[in-house]
């Protein structure tokens, strides 16, 4: 494994497509100071998930309760089919056994690292 | 050709867009009211404009709205051959009639110079007013001889079912022009959208969706409509499918302790189904096992039945490349991609 410099460290917050040498294609989401790292590529129908909307995740509860969004585990939201994922595992929310790639991230010297494999 | 996408929408970016096509009267009237496009749009969506998010064009302007970038998007993407268009401007809701004949007459002129001009691989759908059949009997006329129309478009959700009497000049002028008659998801018609009600869910609409389909087939088969004209031929768009042999085992079922009461049905209604209706794929059927998917096939039992369709640019999308599963066969999946269209549409 090795930390690939992807890119500068002032994305705005939301979802970006970033490209590895190797063309592999990762989405990078920034939450203020929290970064996330997954494929860009949702497992079924192959949507590009850069282009999904980065949300709070909506609570269980019964009919007729509060409906309330836990913001502090954010979710990509596919944009075609709306399928979430777990941003910090990759894992879809209504069948964990559907997983996405998820990548380590960090923050550093200005710029933003993604530990992959080694092409 | 090898593939033939049955399901696209093209929308006006605005009023701006179909003014053009208005006589100075009506152009007029849209100006001083500030009357936007009618579109029925029930529940709040997953996404804006209940597209894809990556489907929005540079310029801003909603999805759908740039046939240049539609087709980069969509055709050069996934080199579709040809797309059929089904504008979604529901004159129908309107209840002034002069108004929506003459919106029916622009949305037409609109898709045949705006979309169709633009790139021969988009054809268009004929749409109609159903509030006033002979004035969409007469639209249909008015583009029979123009081959970038190769369907009629009605919204599956209406006032009353399209077997009925009132509906019949629709039908025969589709059939009179040579084209079929394609019944799309969605619409509205001053009645609840569902049998039981108004549900409370964007879910429970979309799935309930097929409830309509179900009715309306059922109609058509029942008063006659078929009979009348073997020659028709209808398209359930975006209606699903999974639910057509278990309806279609209970009509047949019926019909052969009730078929005196519509005479007319000399034969039973899955043979009329499996001869004159088609529908196409998207919403993709995805069961668990998709084996169970090629049972479905089989009990429905017409490989003439199903076409390909994405539903570009809205959410539930289907890839081209991913939608149907492997099991397929391929002799089965050349028919669904791309042959049963051709067939259907006279697309050489």
């Amino acid at each position: 494994m090795a930390w690939r410099d992807v890119a500068a460290a002032d994305l705005a917050d939301g979802a970006h497509r970033v490209e590895l040498e190797d063309g592999r294609g990762l989405v990078v989401v920034r939450r203020q100071d929290r970064w996330w790292a997954l494929r860009d590529r949702c497992p079924h129908q192959g949507a590009p998930l850069s282009a999904g909307a980065v949300s709070g995740r909506v609570s269980p509860c019964l009919p007729g309760e509060e409906i309330t969004l836990a913001d502090d585990e954010p979710v990509l939201v596919c944009p075609w089919h709306g399928w979430e994922y777990d941003l910090a595992t990759g894992r879809c929310l209504h069948d964990p056994g559907i997983r996405v790639r998820a990548y380590e991230v960090k923050e550093e010297k200005g710029r933003v690292w993604v530990e992959v494999r080694q092409a | 050709m090898q593939l033939i996408d049955a399901d696209v929408h093209n929308y006006p970016a605005g009023m701006q867009d179909l003014t053009p096509y208005l006589s100075q009267r009506w152009q007029a009237y849209v100006q001083q009211s500030g009357m936007g496009f009618p579109g029925a749009s029930m529940y709040p969506k997953v996404f804006a404009a209940a597209a894809r998010r990556d489907a929005w064009p540079p310029n801003g302007n909603q999805p759908g709205t740039d046939p240049q970038f539609a087709a980069m998007q969509l055709l050069d993407e996934w080199s579709i051959d040809a797309a059929i268009l089904n504008p979604l401007v529901a004159v129908s809701s309107l209840h002034n009639r002069d108004l929506a004949n003459a919106l029916m007459r622009a949305v037409n002129e609109w898709t045949a110079n705006d979309w169709c001009a633009a790139d021969r691989r988009w054809r268009g759908s004929i749409a109609v007013n159903v509030r006033d059949p002979e004035a969409s009997a007469r639209e249909i006329a008015h583009w029979a001889q123009d081959e970038r129309f190769v369907q009629v478009l009605l919204l599956v959700r209406s006032h009353a079912p399209y077997g009925q009497r009132e509906f019949r000049p629709i039908f025969r002028a589709a059939v009179e022009a040579g084209l079929p008659v394609g019944i799309h998801f969605g619409g509205g018609g001053d009645v609840p959208i569902t049998a039981c009600g108004w549900p409370s869910y964007y879910i429970e609409d979309h799935t309930a969706m097929s409830q309509a389909f179900e009715t309306q087939l059922v109609s058509l088969v029942c008063e006659g409509v078929f009979s009348e004209m073997p020659e028709l031929r209808v398209v359930l768009i975006e209606g699903g499918f999974a639910w057509l042999p278990a309806l279609l085992w209970r009509l047949d079922k019926n019909w052969r302790g009730l078929r005196s009461e519509v005479p007319w049905l000399t034969e039973s209604p899955g043979d009329i189904v499996r001869r004159q209706v088609r529908a196409t794929t998207q919403p993709m059927e995805e069961p668990g096992d998709p084996e169970h998917l090629l049972q479905l096939l089989d009990m429905i039992g017409c490989d003439e039945f199903l076409l390909f369709s994405t539903d570009y640019p809205h959410w539930d999308f289907d890839a081209p490349d991913r939608a149907l599963p492997k099991q397929i066969p391929e002799l089965l999946r050349r028919k669904i991609r791309v042959d049963n269209a051709a067939k259907l549409y006279g697309l050489a």
